[in-house]
Order: C-alpha cells, then sequence, then structure tokens
C-alpha cells in the first residue's frame, strides 16, 4: 500500500505539471464536445485526433486521448437527457428516462444527477485502478500463449453472452473481424494474405480507418438530415440541483451501476456500452415502481449513467496491466502508446512509472474538471445542439477524411474507412452490431499469435489449454457462458437481452 | 407440386446468411495458395481458413434462424438516396484529395454536400464550406502542425 501511495505521489507530481494539466484539460473539453454531438462517438475523436499527439510526448498525448474516452461518456448524456438522441452509444438508455425527466421539468436534476454519478463512478474506478492494475501486472507476467489465448477467447464469448442481438451474430461478426485482422503479412512466416498487390495492405488493415468508417461514417449515412429534427430543451441554471427525494432515489443506483460499470469494464467487449445496458435492466428489475421506468425515473439515469463511466475506467485494467485492448478505443489508445515507444503491458508500470502513474493520476483530476465543465456549461452545450444537423456531417466527413488520412499519409486508409462506412450502413440495416467486429480486429494479431504458439509449445496438443491452471478456469467460464447461453435460447426465446433490446428499439 | 417460396416472405437473415456464407466460400477458394500448415506447426493459412469455416457455419445458422428475423421487404431503404449521394462525394473527394490538395478538396466536399444533398442556398453553402475549411486548415496545419495534402496547385 505504502508503495502504491509513494507511486501515486509521484503520478500526482506528474499530472499537476502545468502541460498534462492543460492537455487533461484539452482531452476533456473535447471529449464533452464529442460526446455531446451526435454521429462523432469516442472512437472517431479518438482516431481523428490521433495525429496530433505525434509531436507530444507520450505522457501528454495519453493523458488528452484518454480524456476524451471518458469526456465523451459525460457528454453523451447532455444530448440524451436534452434531445433525447445518444449522443454516443453508451447513452443509449439515458435517452429514455433523461429526456422524461426533462419533458417534466427536471432537465437540470437529469443532468446534475448523471453528472455527479459520472464524477463518483469515474473516481472509484480509478482508485481501483490504482490498487488493482500493478498486481495484476505482476501476475500477468506469468501468463503465456495459453493463458492470453483462453483470455482472449474468453473475452469474444462474454461478448457473445452479453450481445442484444443473438450468439451467431455476433460471433460471426467476431469471425469476421478477425478475418480482417489477419490480412497483410503474416509475422511467422512472411506470406503476404489477402494484399493483392497493394502495398499498403501488407501492414493489413489499420484500426483507424475501420472503426471511423463502421461507427463515424456508417452512422452518417444511416442518417439522413431531415431525420434529426429533435426539440432540444434547455435547462435553466438554478434547476440544476436536484431535490432530496431525488438524490435519494438516485444513490444505490449511483453505487450498483459503478461497480457494477467496473467489473464489466475489465472485460474485452463493447465495456461502456453494455454495462449501461445492463445497469438499466438490474434497476428496472429490482425497483419497486418498474412502472416507473421509461417514465422519468430517476434510477434509470443515475445507473446507467455511472455503470458507463465506471466501465471506461475498468477498460484501462487489461489495458494497462495485460497489454491486451478491451474494445476498439483502448486498441486506439494502445497504438499511441505504442507509437510514443511506450509499449503497454505488465512491463508499463516498472519500465514507465511517470506514463503509467502520470496517466492514472491525471485521472483523478480529470473526473474533477468533467464535473466543473459538465454543469456551469451546460448552456453553452444546449448551442452546441442547437447547429443544424444538415451543416454538422459534412464537418464530421471532414474530420474523419483528415483523422483517417494523418495517421499514416495513406489514401488506401481513406479508401478502407468509406468502404467500412458503406459495411456500417449494411450492418446497420440488417440489425448486426459492428462492435464484435472491431473487437475482432484488434485482438486479431495477439490472439492469432498466441494461438499458434500455444500450438507449437504443445507439439499440436489442443489440450494445452486444458493442462495450464489459468488457461483452464477461462476455458471453463467460457463453456459455462456458451451453455447458459444457450440454455436461455432453448428454454426461453425472449430472455433479458432479447427483452432489452426491444426496450431500447421502443 | 407448386412451390411455397416467394421474394415476400423473405426473411433479412436469409439475405445475410446467404451473403456471409458465399463470400466465406469465395474468399476460401482465394485462399488456396496459403499454407494450412500442421497443428504442431500452423501455416499463414490455418486461421484464415479456421475463420472462414466459423463464418459460414454461423452464416448457415443465420439461414437456418431467419425465421425469427425481420421481413426483408419490411427494411427501411429511405435514407438509402442519402447514402449513396453521401458515398459518390466522398468517393470523389478521396480520389481527388492528394491531386488537389486539402484545402480545395475539402471546400468542394463541403460545397458539394451542402448543395447536392441538403439543398442548401449557393451564398451560404459556399461561405460555411470556404470558412470551415479555413478553420480546420489553420488548426490542424498551423496550430497543431499536422502536415496536411497541399496537392499539385502548392496548397
Amino acid at each position: 500500500m505504502g508503495v502504491t501511495l509513494d507511486s501515486l505521489w509521484l503520478g500526482f507530481s506528474v499530472a499537476l505539471q502545468p502541460a498534462v494539466l492543460w492537455y487533461a484539460f484539452l482531452g476533456c473539453l473535447v471529449g464533452t464536445l464529442v460526446g455531446v454531438l451526435p454521429g462523432i462517438g469516442p472512437l472517431a475523436g479518438i482516431s481523428i485526433l490521433l495525429p496530433i499527439t505525434f509531436g507530444l510526448n507520450a505522457t501528454n498525448a495519453i493523458v488528452m486521448l484518454a480524456g476524451i474516452y471518458y469526456g465523451s461518456q459525460y457528454g453523451g448524456s447532455t444530448t440524451s437527457i436534452l434531445l433525447r438522441i445518444p449522443g454516443e452509444a453508451s447513452s443509449v438508455m439515458t435517452c429514455i428516462d433523461g429526456n422524461a425527466m426533462a419533458r417534466k421539468g427536471r432537465a437540470g436534476a437529469a443532468l446534475c444527477i448523471a453528472a455527479v454519478g459520472s464524477w463518483i463512478a469515474g473516481t472509484f474506478g480509478v482508485i481501483v485502478l490504482t490498487l488493482v492494475a500493478p498486481p495484476l501486472a505482476t501476475i500477468a507476467l506469468k501468463f503465456g500463449p495459453p493463458e492470453y489465448t483462453a483470455l482472449l477467447v474468453l473475452g469474444l464469448v462474454f461478448l457473445a453472452y452479453m450481445s442484444t442481438t443473438s450468439l451467431s451474430r455476433t460471433l460471426l461478426m467476431a469471425a469476421f473481424g478477425l478475418l480482417l485482422g489477419t490480412i497483410g503479412i503474416d509475422p511467422l512466416s512472411g506470406h503476404f494474405r489477402y494484399s493483392f498487390d497493394i502495398p499498403e495492405l501488407g501492414d493489413g488493415i489499420g484500426i483507424v480507418p475501420v472503426a471511423v468508417g463502421l461507427f463515424g461514417l456508417g452512422e452518417i449515412l444511416a442518417t439522413p438530415s431531415h431525420q434529426v429534427t429533435g426539440e432540444v430543451i434547455r435547462p435553466k441554471l438554478r434547476e440544476l440541483w436536484p431535490n432530496r427525494q431525488e438524490w435519494r432515489d438516485s444513490g444505490w443506483p449511483i453505487a450498483r451501476g459503478t461497480v457494477l460499470g467496473f467489473l464489466i469494464g475489465i472485460i474485452p467487449g463493447s465495456a461502456h456500452i453494455i454495462s449501461s445496458f445492463l445497469s438499466y435492466a438490474v434497476e428496472k428489475k429490482i425497483s419497486k415502481h418498474p412502472e416507473e421506468f421509461g417514465q422519468g425515473a430517476v434510477a434509470g439515469v443515475a445507473g446507467p449513467e455511472s455503470a458507463n463511466n465506471a466501465a471506461s475506467t475498468g477498460a484501462f485494467v487489461p489495458m494497462l496491466a495485460l497489454g491486451i485492448p478491451t474494445g476498439p478505443v483502448t486498441a486506439v489508445l494502445m497504438a499511441a502508446l505504442m507509437i510514443h515507444g511506450v509499449p503497454p503491458g505488465p512491463s508499463l508500470v516498472n519500465d514507465h512509472p511517470e506514463v503509467f502513474w502520470g496517466f492514472v493520476a491525471s485521472m483523478y483530476v480529470g473526473n474533477v474538471m468533467l464535473l466543473a465543465l459538465n454543469l456551469p456549461l451546460v448552456g453553452i452545450f444546449v448551442h452546441l445542439l442547437r447547429i443544424p444537423y444538415a451543416y454538422l456531417y459534412p464537418l464530421i466527413i471532414m474530420f474523419c477524411v483528415i483523422g483517417v488520412y494523418e495517421v499514416a499519409h495513406s489514401i488506401v486508409d481513406v479508401w478502407i474507412m468509406l468502404i467500412m462506412g458503406v459495411v456500417g450502413y449494411a450492418l446497420k440495416k440488417f440489425s448486426f452490431d459492428p462492435a464484435p467486429l472491431v473487437l475482432g480486429l484488434v485482438i486479431a494479431p495477439i490472439f492469432e499469435m498466441s494461438l499458434r504458439q500455444s500450438l507449437i509449445m504443445s507439439d499440436g496438443n489442443w489440450l494445452i489449454f486444458l493442462q495450464r491452471p489459468i488457461a483452464f478456469v477461462l476455458m471453463i467460464v467460457c463453456a459455462g457462458l456458451l451453455a447458459m447461453s444457450a440454455f436461455s435460447a432453448f428454454m426461453a426465446r425472449r430472455d433479458w437481452r432479447a427483452q432489452m433490446a426491444e426496450e431500447v428499439k421502443e | 407440386m407448386r412451390s411455397h417460396f416467394s421474394f415476400g416472405s423473405l426473411r433479412s437473415d436469409h439475405i445475410a446468411g446467404a451473403f456471409f456464407i458465399v463470400f466465406g466460400i469465395i474468399v476460401f477458394a482465394l485462399s488456396g495458395d496459403l499454407p494450412f500448415g500442421s497443428l504442431s506447426s500452423p501455416g499463414a493459412g490455418m486461421m484464415p481458413k479456421l475463420l472462414l469455416v466459423l463464418m459460414i457455419v454461423f452464416g448457415i445458422a443465420l439461414l437456418f434462424g431467419a425465421a425469427a428475423s425481420q421481413p426483408f421487404a419490411g427494411i427501411e431503404w429511405s435514407d438509402g438516396s442519402h447514402a449513396l449521394m453521401v458515398v459518390v462525394i466522398a468517393g470523389i473527394a478521396i480520389t481527388l484529395y492528394q491531386t488537389l490538395g486539402f484545402i480545395l478538396t475539402m471546400t468542394l466536399l463541403v460545397f458539394t454536400l451542402l448543395i447536392v444533398v441538403e439543398r442548401k442556398p449557393v451564398l451560404n453553402a459556399a461561405a460555411y464550406s470556404i470558412g470551415l475549411t479555413m478553420i480546420a486548415w489553420w488548426v490542424f496545419g498551423k496550430a497543431l502542425k499536422s502536415p496536411l495534402e497541399t496537392g499539385i496547385l502548392g496548397f
């Protein structure tokens, strides 16, 4: 504990330097804007701004990019509550009761509860991250290829289990993403795979063009401007403070959402999205008045908003401690670290303590900044929401092109982004979730390498995944999740995930 | 014997499942030169081929469960023309990007989107597209020192 406090002290000495504070503030501000503006999520925001961090040192770069990530979770609630359009995917559930509260004249209270819940969850997440990541990194040093393979399989299975679409659809998307991840030169044999004599494809397909295409451009293609005609509710500053009953109603949902979100955040998948869905389902399930959900239930705002913030912090645990991305956003953050010569993973804490602890400490500061930003400046964000969508999306397309092109100055990447935009549009039409595709692409290199190394180690014996204790436990959990999924599909065609999907559609 | 098949009974998962099966088979055929290797010494083709088999299996699963999916005719395509126009305009912009450079391409991209897709007044569209591009050029190119494409005209 003493060592952790000493290290945290080192972190604060880094995080409180004026330059780091400035980049944390910039990240939080841009993140809030990214969250507020519909059609541009944290992934697109981070990807677009990745090239501008090339001139910064590793600490400033990661502090700013992480600020965009958790800042967007705060900002997303503003659009959901005031416009009933999710600013980003994890705010979908907040639309339901947040906007209902706003229509009852409690917009300010809903925004305040969302911001305070986010702050509590974010801060809790950072405290647990501070305590958990270093010892986990020590354990992870004992991980070999079979353990990494089993962990990644668990991530995919967990994502499939939690998904609101069917198991086969999710795994199909993950397989598609993994297949895209095999494009390029095979690192073990040097074979070119599916590069079709295009030199740029030799390095494989980047995460940024795929993610920006699927989540940025794909969203724009499916959203003609005449469909975005939401009425913005403008809260008054004096209405921002919730009443005593609202505070009381939000206490336990914030606590539950925080713990649930953090735990889900640790596991690979679109944690911040899944966590808010699950938190909403839990709150509705245990509420004494489930009929109030959809009509402006405080718990329907407090729980999901806390959960998505805790999850976004939890996602940093495997990224920093194991070097495993839990989703596309953490994959881009990992790429940013690697660009700056700082490989994330178990050795990060010891090899680059100033980066690791500076980053952790900056998140304490960033969460306070976000609380200060989101409440008093809500009026400014409301003005932003009044920019007609017809003028907004050309700007987003421009940013998508700049962001993708500037990463590697490759026009092929921009074409990939456009193709992925069309793919994202088609997937939306056929009710596929693109998140497993991106996760598959992200983990493909690690997954393939660890799988092949495991097989080489065992002389081709698949039982290696059952002969090593950690891998065995992870595989048993996978089998349990698959069995539970198959059982629920067999026993009742409409289980809780299907019901949640229905609620979102409504 | 009369067939009970009609296009009206097609479900979205029939199309999606069939697509992924055909896609898997085509890519598998293209993977002929990739060595599978052996389990003790996996080759470059092992992972892609396993994944393609999985994709085909999941595609078949989609076909079998297709009855529960939405009718194909029920998929809303009213945004299709908007999507097509945006894709075509963006595609032209990408083709011209390295030739015309950042300022010209982006100005034309935004202007064309506003005029062709959104039917905005020409003056508004021109002012907005020029202003926006210049702000983006200054922010990215000057303030953040990101090397933007200059093109044959030198800017």
